[in-house]
């Protein structure tokens, strides 16, 4: 609201949440742009569930917000619980074969959801569905998942593509830059390379 | 009826705890609170023992309570700054057997280092406030602090000061209290102060205040009397009997408690008389309360807001205030009931995802090993406490740091048998698990100790802490050995592997057999700081019949796949399912049949 972007990061302990919303807020603020930023965290270490918030604007005021425009989800079941943060008309980005299950689903408690595309289809929010292991493998290393999604979301965020290089040079440490780089780059491209939703 | 008794008020809350059916009692000495609990010492019926510290007294006071037992805690006002932690949660976890704080107030600080006011504990906690003026008061009060506790499920707090402590008078005994045993029922959603019990718990606690003023409404111990004079007093504690010799004509709003103050029955005195002061010790307690409902009143603009009052200085105080031309008569505001948040709504049919202990996570085993016993485990704050929650629903409270081993010792005082263990970290044995050891010990408690030492503070990021020497900037310093540390105390201590399963469940087999009091420190470094795997665990599908008992344990390895278990690549091989399966269906791969016979 009033010109200020929210763009909210999910997933589960140990995914890189932090390290790619850090990214993200290093790029916004190379654009020139406030930003404020909050985390979750900390059940990090224990498997439970992840979430931080970036938001940016001329000026922000506020350092949460019940609803994002964009949603990154490094896993399907925290992409699934991710909609329901998402504002009309946004986008979620969403790891869709990346699957952590959960205790309860394990003991067959509970149902592994597993149609995404349909519930973001009835809530009229636009998926970007990507298979951001293979991509990351394919740049290096699995742990850069976290930044093929922020690629692929860079696809509908406002920032120029040298924000986007300063703001990974600002919060990855420097052994590991190239690889993210690479990383990053795979999920930018597989975005214009694929069918996407509504 | 025996003959009429001659009391200081702390001998009257000692015979009025014990008149009340209370029946253990622990503090710690501080003037002027100390004479209840060395009255209550020498009382029949009723066990008193004087713990370390105030906070590990309070923690020794829940586990009693838990235990079903009317519970009496004494300490002086800033002895509840160091009971402060298990104080405010036990607001949210609220009480078994009735428990009483006694809180003794020196205003002038006669023998004290400050005078702050504890009514503001009342507030701050959001639980009843109890203020007796006299002896006989002190002597009644407790029994009715006692059945609000148990009534509104809260701790109660008294507040005495150095003149009703300190002071004499005549107490006519009462017929004792007939109470109904109460058995300790398990409860983790209640006792088991974790973020999703604690969110749902302090609803109830600010649904509680509600009540608790509707009680304050109705109370004999908030008395309008009647005047002749067009003055009113409202006025607690011992302020009310300087109040009350000062103005005799005057119209008086005594109130036994003060907390939730009863809006109502202020107004009413307003409706009566067209002055209204309030007369109190210290901090504008009920003025600043009153003066929210948009309620002329005198308070201290007049009264001295710092030492003791007497009727002298109340007199001098509201003399001119009496004589002076009434303000113009207001209506109250009554505040509204505040809102609660919104509850939670987690995401309609998907499946949630607590934390949980990792895999491999070696406090697995020692609660499969413990479960194993009939205990009721008292938990503290880590990692470990995910050990409460299904599917291990190992330990049963968790009230704050180091509160574990004072309120197994509580409990099991108060049952006179080894009903409760203690399960403590090592960051948090070290923050404030050594004091309750050392009271359990002196005090000759029973129980089990066990201390998770896991080599960091795991929780918050492994952190280092005196028994590791790690420091903030990664430098090492001399490390405190706890195995030294319990022996130096006097405790008899077991170090095992935890590691080795069989072994942990022998120590704390052995040590739940034991007399007395015992510690077992189950010993091995976080998994996290672990990386390399212990070894591949593989499954016997023709043997695994899909029973569960593994699965029972929450390891997120594991989990079913057709007609058998699977392991997932999470798996450390740690190896704690390959001895809870009773049918050899799990082992280490090149491993011939190593669990074969599995565990006992």
């Amino acid at each position: 609201m009033n010109g200020t972007t929210t763009v909210s990061l999910v997933g589960v302990g140990g995914q890189g949440i932090l390290l790619a919303a850090a990214i993200l807020a290093e790029t916004a603020s190379a654009e020139g742009l406030d930003v404020k930023a909050s985390e979750i965290k900390g059940m990090a270490q224990r498997g439970g569930t992840v979430l931080s918030t970036v938001r940016f604007g001329e000026n922000v005021w506020s350092p949460v917000a019940r609803h994002a425009d964009v949603v990154i989800a490094m896993e399907l079941l925290e992409g699934c619980r991710g909609l329901g943060l998402l504002a009309p008309q946004g986008t979620l980005v969403c790891a869709t074969t990346t699957r952590i299950v959960p205790g309860s689903v394990l003991r067959r408690e509970e149902e592994y959801p597993d149609d995404l595309p349909a519930a973001a289809a009835a809530r009229g929010v636009r998926l970007i569905a990507l298979d951001a292991e293979a991509l990351a493998r394919e740049a290096g290393t699995l742990r850069a998942a976290n930044v093929v999604l922020l690629g692929a979301a860079s696809a509908v965020l406002p920032f120029a593509a040298m924000s986007w290089q300063r703001g990974l040079a600002a919060a990855v440490p420097a052994k590991i830059l190239e690889v993210n780089e690479r990383a990053f780059a795979l999920g930018r491209g597989a975005v214009s390379n694929e069918e996407v939703g509504p | 009826m025996e003959r009429t008794l001659f009391f200081s008020g702390n001998e009257a809350i000692a015979y009025g705890a014990v008149r009340a059916g209370a029946v253990f009692a622990c503090g710690y000495p501080g003037t002027p609170s100390t004479e209840i609990l060395e009255t209550a010492a020498r009382l029949e019926g009723i066990h008193a023992q004087w713990c370390v510290n105030e906070k590990v007294a309070l923690e020794t006071a829940v586990g009693a309570s838990l235990a079903g037992v009317r519970t009496l805690v004494t300490m002086k006002h800033v002895g509840l700054n160091v009971a402060a932690d298990p104080f405010m949660t036990l607001s949210l976890t609220g009480v078994n057997g009735g428990l009483v704080v006694v809180s003794a107030d020196d205003p002038g600080m006669h023998s004290s280092q400050n005078e702050q006011d504890n009514r503001a504990y009342a507030r701050f906690a959001k639980v009843p406030m109890i203020e007796p003026s006299d002896s006989q008061e002190a002597y009644d009060f407790v029994a009715e602090a006692f059945a609000l506790s148990e009534e509104f499920d809260t701790p109660v707090l008294l507040r005495s000061t150095t003149r009703l402590s300190h002071g004499r008078g005549h107490v006519i005994p009462r017929v004792p209290v007939e109470l109904e045993p109460r058995d300790y029922v398990r409860d983790i959603g209640k006792y088991v102060m974790v973020p999703q019990y604690a969110r749902l718990r302090n609803r109830l606690v600010l649904e509680r205040l509600q009540k608790l003023r509707t009680r304050a409404e109705e109370t004999p111990l908030n008395v309008l009397e009647a005047g002749t004079a067009d003055v009113g007093i409202i006025a607690s504690g011992v302020a009310y009997t300087y109040a009350r010799e000062a103005f005799p004509k005057a119209w008086f709003l005594k109130l036994g408690m003060s907390h939730p103050l009863p809006y109502r029955k202020v107004a009413r005195l307003f409706q009566q008389v067209s002055r209204v002061a309030v007369v109190e010790e210290l901090d504008p307690f009920i003025e600043e309360q009153i003066r929210a409902l948009g309620l002329p009143v005198v308070g201290k603009a007049a009264i001295p807001a710092d030492g003791e009052l007497d009727q002298d200085i109340v007199f001098r105080a509201l003399e001119p205030f009496v004589s002076r031309r009434p303000p113009r008569r207001r209506r109250p505001v009554f505040p509204p009931a505040p809102r609660l948040a919104d509850p939670p709504q987690p995401a309609p049919g998907l499946p949630v995802r607590p934390p949980v202990l990792c895999p491999g996570c070696t406090h697995r085993a020692v609660f499969t090993a413990l479960r194993r016993h009939k205990l009721a485990p008292m938990g503290d704050i880590g990692c470990y406490t995910l050990g409460a929650l299904p599917p291990l629903l190992a330990l049963d409270s968790c009230l704050c740091m180091g509160a574990s081993i004072g309120m197994m010792a509580g409990f099991n005082k108060a049952l006179g048998r080894k009903a409760a263990a203690a399960v403590i970290g090592d960051s948090t044995f070290f923050h404030s698990g050594v004091s309750p050891l050392i009271d359990a010990h002196y005090n000759e408690a029973q129980g089990l100790v066990i201390v998770l030492d896991n080599r960091t503070t795991a929780m918050t990021g492994h952190q280092g802490h005196p028994g590791t020497g790690l420091r903030a900037d990664r430098s090492r310093g001399p490390a405190v050995d706890i195995h030294k540390l319990c022996e130096g105390i006097g405790v008899r201590c077991d170090t095992v592997d935890a590691n080795d399963y069989r072994a942990l469940d022998a120590a704390i087999k052995a040590e739940l057999d034991a007399p007395g009091l015992g510690v077992v420190v189950a010993l091995a470094p976080c998994v996290l700081m672990v990386r390399e795997k212990a070894g591949e665990i593989v499954v016997d599908d023709e043997r695994c019949n899909l029973c569960g008992l593994c699965l029972d344990v929450g390891c997120p390895a594991l989990g079913p796949r057709g007609g058998a278990v699977a392991v997932s690549d999470v798996c450390t091989g740690c190896g704690l399912c390959i001895e809870i399966c009773r049918r050899g269906a799990l082992s280490y791969a090149g491993a011939s049949g190593a669990g074969a016979e599995g565990a006992r």
